[in-house]
């Protein structure tokens, strides 16, 4: 069984142990310092998780990139920290079929983020040394949290319990601004309360467990239960989950190191962002949501729990990278079973590689559209590169060569106008919609014609015993 | 003091430091940009706000109309 965690502290007791946690004791000054800490462990290969132990005006710790390299992504699946990119695609693929493992559900006094509790005068700066992340910020933002929302017209459907990250703007000491984009799950909900004019309950959780955050950013069904999922990929698991204090029908991480209750405004909107994004620039400011803060629960000494986003890669795109793959595999693999793997780890899914066996002519295009017609890929996916199934498509030197020698761009590149889009896409215009392009990289197979029929070279007999001999006469520094 | 984004006088002081005196943090009420008495603030002129770039600014999500 994979080595799991309960909560963010076992997690950063083990990266500590296999060298990829770094302190900094400090002070720090809050800007620019946290967000210019996050930016330079991000740029370091195989980057540490780095705390903050002591920051100028504040009482608590920070901690950032703790999900910002592959050795820590392997880690936290409680894999070899070594372990290859395609190694823990394909972990995760087998991990994933465990869904749904039920959440194990614990009392009050038993959940540590339950410990303290704060419903008056109530000061986010007192326990989070909030800080602004890039210089264009309008504020300082909330970056990595969990935060859960229920269905209101099924409040009682466990299913339709949602755990989403939405950037938070920190608008005063109890009132944030959140980003509900249209096509999230939070959408469809907030939607429900705002025909009634009626505030959605809300539980923003900081500082869990590290595949509670993993799922939080994976785009599953809406009926889905991201928890479930969480005990799927502890190998069958489960995590452990408490009731929030205010709203009978939301569950947090029993584990979370801050939980901040309250409900969204509704029927509200104001001035929200701009913030530095994923995609490496700025997405502007828009009229948004913000969230009365009604209660705070959190761990004794909180540990906030933030990280960096801008230019790729950061921390971001390690943890939104698998974690986009796997289930447009999944969702993939369902009706076309021919597909071998998916990588959409190029901004956050903008840019897919499908590599598929070729049922019959023009498949490779067939399964673009699929990829085009599932809940991330409709918005998100510009670019569609389809492969033959012997390219891996997480060996980008592979994939040039398929598209070197298998496009054929007058028939293999096309071009579909006025699509779903993704705002924080800068070339999407107008904002939220773009023009998909899919490019089809595979072998002509029947009935299309294929004029230039090409040998695929093999490899010379002996070649993998030579391998063996070679790799060992290495080892022994021959 | 005014707003460094939208030049509006409604600021207030959102929070002072948790512990020592080492800095104040303020908001501007008109377009809640918010920034801390130890920083350089240098706003470019693409994020500067008025009234009518308020106005005009995208919602999102869209406001349903009210149901039955
Ligand atoms: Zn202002």
């Amino acid at each position: 069984m994979a080595k799991t965690y309960k909560d963010l502290r076992e997690f950063l007791q083990t990266l500590e142990e296999e060298g990829q946690l770094v302190r900094v004791a400090g002070p720090v000054n809050p800007e620019p310092d946290l967000g210019a800490i996050g930016r330079a462990a991000a740029d370091i290969k195989n980057g540490p998780a780095v705390l903050v132990e002591n920051i100028r005006g504040y009482r608590y710790s920070m901690v950032t990139n703790v999900h910002g390299s592959w050795k820590n992504h392997a880690l936290m699946l409680g894999m070899d920290k070594d372990a290859t990119v395609k190694e823990q695609f394909e972990e995760l693929n087998r991990r994933w079929d465990k869904f749904p493992v039920t959440p194990k559900v614990v009392s009050r006094e038993e959940a540590p983020c339950k410990q303290n509790t704060i419903t008056e005068d109530i000061n986010l700066f007192e326990l989070l040394p909030l800080y602004r992340i890039n210089e264009q910020d309008g504020g300082f933002f909330l970056s990595k949290a969990s935060v859960v929302t229920g269905d209101p017209e099924f409040p009682d459907d466990f299913n339709k319990l949602n755990v989403g990250t939405y950037r938070i703007q920190v608008k005063d000491k109890d009132r944030v601004g959140i980003q509900a984009l249209a096509f999230h799950d939070i959408a469809v909900q907030l939607e429900k309360a705002e025909r009634e004019n009626k505030p959605l309950p809300i539980a923003i959780t900081l500082g869990n467990t590290p595949l509670v955050t993993f799922m939080a950013s994976t785009p599953v069904g809406y009926n889905q239960n991201e928890y479930e999922f969480v005990g799927a990929l502890q190998d069958g698991v489960p995590t452990e989950i408490v009731k929030a204090d205010t709203c009978d029908h939301l569950w947090v991480p029993a584990g979370a190191e801050v939980v901040i209750e309250g409900y969204i405004i509704p029927r509200h909107r104001v001035v929200e962002g701009p913030f530095g994004e994923f995609p490496g620039s700025y997405s502007g400011a828009r009229l948004q949501c913000e969230i009365q803060i009604t209660r705070i629960t959190h761990r004794d000494n909180p540990i906030f729990e933030n990280l960096y986003l801008g230019v790729p890669w950061t921390e971001i795109d390690y943890l939104m990278a698998l974690n986009t793959s796997v289930p447009l595999y999944k969702q993939l693999k369902e009706s076309m079973p021919e597909v071998v793997a998916v990588n959409a780890m190029y901004t956050h899914g903008m840019g897919v590689i499908i590599s598929t066996k070729v049922r019959y002519g023009g498949y490779g295009k067939g399964v673009a559209f699929r990829l085009l017609s599932t809940p991330h890929g409709m918005p998100y996916s510009k670019i569609v590169i389809i492969v033959d199934e012997f390219v891996d498509p997480f060996n980008l030197e592979q994939v040039m060569w398929a598209l070197t020698t298998r496009v054929k761009p007058d028939k293999d590149v096309s071009l579909i106008e006025n699509c779903p889009g993704m705002p924080l896409d800068p070339s999407s215009f107008p904002a939220g919609m773009h023009t998909k392009m899919i490019i089809d990289a595979t072998t002509p197979v029947a009935p299309e014609p294929n004029p230039r029929e090409t040998q695929l070279l093999e490899k010379p007999v002996g070649s993998e015993a030579w391998d063996a001999v070679l790799r060992d006469l290495l080892k022994k520094g021959n | 003091m005014i707003c460094p984004r939208c030049d509006s006088d409604k600021i207030k002081v959102m929070v002072k430091s948790p512990v020592g005196d080492e800095w104040e943090v303020y908001v501007c009420e008109k377009c809640w940009f918010s920034w801390r008495s130890t920083e350089t603030i240098n706003v470019l002129p693409k994020f500067r706000l008025d009234d009518e770039k308020i106005r005009n600014m995208q919602m999102i999500p869209p406001i349903p109309p009210l149901g039955k």
